[in-house]
């Protein structure tokens, strides 16, 4: 039963990878552009939802607002410094968007100051629920494994069926035979970019929801993301799904069980401890060995 | 090196070493150990432009070797004053407290993890290799933040700065005449290795890896020593950063600390010899300068570094110098 | 006849469902031209990646010298004598004329670990270099940048590069492509200097060239070699005329 229950936070904490990993992936393998301040977006959009839930009484409208936020100001920074990026190297990337979180961290830290904020959940969420077997389930939890398999199910949609998805995959292939067919580039990929933002500043409001708003949040998650981006491999919403459950399964289950498995032969501080660092480090070792077996992803394109 | 770049350098040098003797002089004690802290950084980053600027090789993760260094300081030094030994297994490893032994330790142990980073990350390229140079180093962050013995989240302090033969150490200006010789003889090391057999085929590997293939070479042997060389030389400056505030903490080890590192050596311009000492002294001046200014100097660091990048990409010492292969 | 310096023995490689090289064997030896060709998608890049050992065959073998070289890396390849050269771009641009053919013959020498001595003041680099460029006339070019040079120039620094390398074969993909009619007569002198050096496998769709300069030719059509021999009996040859020349005819 402990072990099902660890399956579901895995599962969940996965699904919340998978929303900031999928619009790191699409920006990279349509843009070429390596994204640091990916994480801004994501503290964004927890900071829109805490504020104007807590102005309106209203979750639902802070959730709204922390798509809106994220979305809007993933377009204006794209509008205004990333598309001067695209033909830079990594390393011009790499400086200006840790220079936008600096400017993103501070500037948050001046609107709403340094202490952490918190989200109350509606009613309808805030309960638990018996699932069948008789696991009884935090509903928020199971509300972001929900959103997260909507999200991934309306991506493959998207990329797969759409006009706009059509464009997007002819843009990964040929930047100039897109051009050449007509499709305004500049727009398509501030369109792009917006709709990562918005899913970063969503898995920002939901987790946001379940601990707290704080400056900073957002770059542990960054880290992860790119972990999954490097598993699932570039350009891949597929490789950034496989990638982010096998990293959120990974971690939750490491720190879950990796204590427990030293208790067996060691005394028990030692074991958590042992455990713990070592259970920090799995998702990096899981990396690794991807690396060695396919250096470009499990779904990545052969160099 | 044109005679213009290598005169460029050795101001940059000469200013540092003018700026520290000159505080003390006119009794600025907190000045030198600004300058310290600029030629600690610096030497960082100098380290990494090796890897960057020269090799082409975008690593985000020097803070691990960076903060390595750190490490192996503050464990040697605390268990020599706790008078333990640090391992007894497979040998025994005493605690010490003098520079000179400490230095090879901790350039001996960044090497080896960057040596083991290296041969992963190098398997891939581009974007790849900065996420994975980041993802690496984060690891080992983690590990610092959750392994107790040492401080886990609150950091590891000793309490006597190491000791170095005929110097007293606590004087600021005596430290920093330490850490600036090292890092004039790395700036020398740097200048010689990239001028050498070496530094031709590690340059043109950046260039043109199909022809450097042709012509025999195997980059993937070039860069990897490259990349354990930069991880050495940012381990050494870890070592005395640890000394510096005798105290070290998993912050040494965490990706802002890769980002300062990058910024100093992009800052200052990539590829030039004292790019990174220049970026670092404008780096520690602006948060000088700024920080009682302004509890959000960051954000104003941010925008300047904006601009620089989208409007300076050759850095300071480009707009200065205005010579390539500086 | 003399001994092969290369030659290819049943090599075959797969791309999925693709069979890009199919059973090819062929071989090169001292002093001669020969010429690859075959229409578009025939596999003759796929072929001299497998030569050059930037891929792996699924069977078959490469001996070079009389010695298996199946197990080696490009770089390694490479050094022991064969050469690929002549690609687009195959100089360092930044590197000035001597400091890329001293690459050359750094990577030649097999030591590319000096750390300390300057390579500028090495005369175990620097001598050869200037010989290899003088020999490909380019005395007092020396300190030019590569990306200074004129076009000309520039392939006389990719031979003096080549000869660097002190070549046992070349290998050759597609030298005149991109070349107008004048580049086309420059490469036709390059190849009769390169050909004093060492022998050359061609990969070439300039037929003219082809028959121009090739001692024997092989025809490569859909991964497989259909037919080898001299100009004359790959002119006269049934088969090749039908897959391969009628089209152009």
């Amino acid at each position: 039963m402990l072990l099902a229950e660890q399956v579901l936070n895995g599962l969940q904490y996965g699904m919340m990878l998978f929303l900031m990993a999928a619009g790191l992936t699409l920006v990279f393998g349509v843009m070429g552009l390596i994204n640091l301040a990916h994480g801004s977006l994501y503290m964004a959009g927890a900071f829109a939802c805490a504020a104007v839930a807590a102005l309106t009484g209203s979750f639902w409208l802070g959730l709204a607002a922390s798509l809106a936020a994220a979305a809007a100001l993933g377009a204006l920074v794209e509008v205004v410094v990333i598309r001067r990026l695209y033909a830079r190297d990594h390393l011009d990337q790499v400086l200006a968007t840790f220079a936008l979180i600096l400017v993103f961290s501070e500037g948050t830290r001046w609107l709403f100051g340094s202490f952490p904020l918190y989200l109350s959940l509606p009613p309808v969420l805030s309960g638990a629920v018996t699932l069948p077997g008789g696991l009884v389930y935090p509903a928020f939890r199971l509300a972001i494994i929900g959103t997260g398999a909507l999200v991934a199910i309306g991506l493959f949609w998207l990329i797969g069926r759409t006009r706009l998805g059509i464009r997007i995959r002819a843009g990964e292939a040929d930047r100039e035979m897109v051009a050449a067919l007509g499709v305004d580039i500049a727009t398509l990929y501030t369109i792009v970019f917006a709709l990562g933002a918005a899913l970063a500043g969503l898995a920002g409001a939901l987790v946001g929801s379940v601990q707290s708003v704080q400056v900073g949040m957002g770059e542990p998650v960054l880290i992860l993301a790119f972990v999954t981006v490097v598993i699932g491999g570039i350009g891949s919403i597929k490789g950034a799904l496989v990638g982010a459950l096998l990293v959120g399964m990974t971690d939750t289950l490491g720190k879950a069980l990796l204590p427990a498995f030293f208790a067996r032969f060691m005394e028990a501080s030692a074991a958590t401890s042992v455990g713990s660092a070592l259970a920090s480090m799995l998702i990096y070792v899981l990396m690794a060995l991807v690396l060695v077996w396919r250096p470009t992803g499990l779904y990545g394109a052969r160099a | 090196m044109s005679r213009g770049g290598a005169l460029a350098n050795a101001l940059v040098f000469a200013a540092l070493v003018a700026v520290a003797a000159g505080a003390d002089a006119t009794g600025n004690p907190y000045i030198v150990t600004l300058a310290t802290k600029v030629a600690i950084l610096g030497l960082a980053g100098v380290g990494l432009n090796l890897a960057l600027g020269y090799g082409g090789l975008v690593s985000f993760g020097h803070a691990a070797f960076f903060g390595i260094g750190g490490y192996v300081t503050a464990i040697l030094a605390s268990h020599a004053a706790a008078g333990t030994p640090v391992i007894t297994f497979p040998f025994t490893v005493a605690g010490t407290a003098e520079m000179l032994a400490i230095w090879p330790a901790a350039i001996l142990v960044s090497g080896l993890a960057a040596l083991a980073i290296g041969a992963l990350s190098l398997r891939t390229t581009g974007v790849y290799f900065i996420m994975v140079t980041l993802a690496f180093a984060q690891m080992l962050y983690y590990f610092a933040v959750s392994w107790p013995a040492y401080g886990g989240e609150d950091g590891l302090s000793f309490y006597v700065r190491n000791s170095f033969p005929g110097a007293n150490t606590f004087a600021p200006l005596q430290f920093f005449a330490i850490c600036a010789t090292l890092l004039g003889g790395a700036m020398i090391l740097v200048a010689l290795l990239t001028q050498s057999r070496f530094g031709l085929a590690l340059r043109a590997a950046k260039e043109n890896e199909a022809r450097v293939i042709a012509v025999g070479i195997r980059p993937l042997a070039v860069r990897l020593t490259a990349f354990v060389l930069s991880g050495m030389v940012a381990g050494l400056a870890g070592a005395l950063f640890a000394d510096l505030s005798r105290f070290v903490s998993p912050a040494m080890l965490s990706w802002h600390m890769s980002g300062e590192i990058m910024v100093f050596v992009i800052l200052g311009g990539v590829g030039r010899l004292a790019g990174p000492i220049a970026g670092a002294a404008v780096f520690i001046a602006l948060e000088y300068l700024l920080g009682p200014v302004s509890d959000h100097w960051q954000a104003l660091l941010g925008l300047l570094l904006l601009v620089i990048v989208l409007f300076a990409p050759r850095g300071l010492m480009g707009l200065v110098a205005r010579r390539r292969h500086v | 006849m003399s001994e092969p310096i290369l030659s290819l023995g049943h090599l075959s490689k797969t791309f999925g469902a693709l069979t890009a090289t199919d059973d090819v064997s062929l071989d090169l030896r001292p002093g001669e031209i020969h010429a690859l060709i075959g229409p578009n998608g025939a596999g003759k890049s796929t072929l001299i990646k497998l030569i050059a050992g930037e891929l792996r065959p699924d069977s078959g073998q490469v001996t070079f010298e009389g010695q298996s070289i199946d197990r080696l890396g490009p770089a390694e390849r490479a050094r022991l004598g064969l050469a690929r050269s002549f690609q687009v771009s195959s100089v360092i641009p930044d590197f000035t004329a001597l400091e890329n053919v001293m690459l050359a013959v750094a990577g030649a020498s097999g030591r590319t670990f000096g750390f300390v001595r300057p390579a500028l003041r090495d005369r175990r680099l620097t001598d050869p270099a200037f010989f290899h460029l003088a020999h490909a006339g380019l005395s007092g070019r020396e300190a030019v940048p590569a990306r200074a040079l004129s076009h000309g120039e520039r392939r006389r620094l990719e031979i003096a590069m080549a000869l660097a390398m002190r070549p046992r074969a070349f290998l050759l993909d597609e030298p005149m492509a991109g070349m107008g009619a004048e580049g086309a007569r420059d490469l036709t002198a390059i190849l009769a200097e390169l050909k004093a050096e060492a022998p050359i496998l061609l990969v070439e769709h300039d037929m003219d060239a082809v028959f121009a300069l090739a001692d024997r030719i092989s025809v490569l059509v859909y991964g497989r070699i259909i037919a080898t021999g001299t100009v004359a009996e790959i002119r006269a040859n049934d088969e090749v005329r039908r897959s391969y020349l009628g089209e152009d005819a």
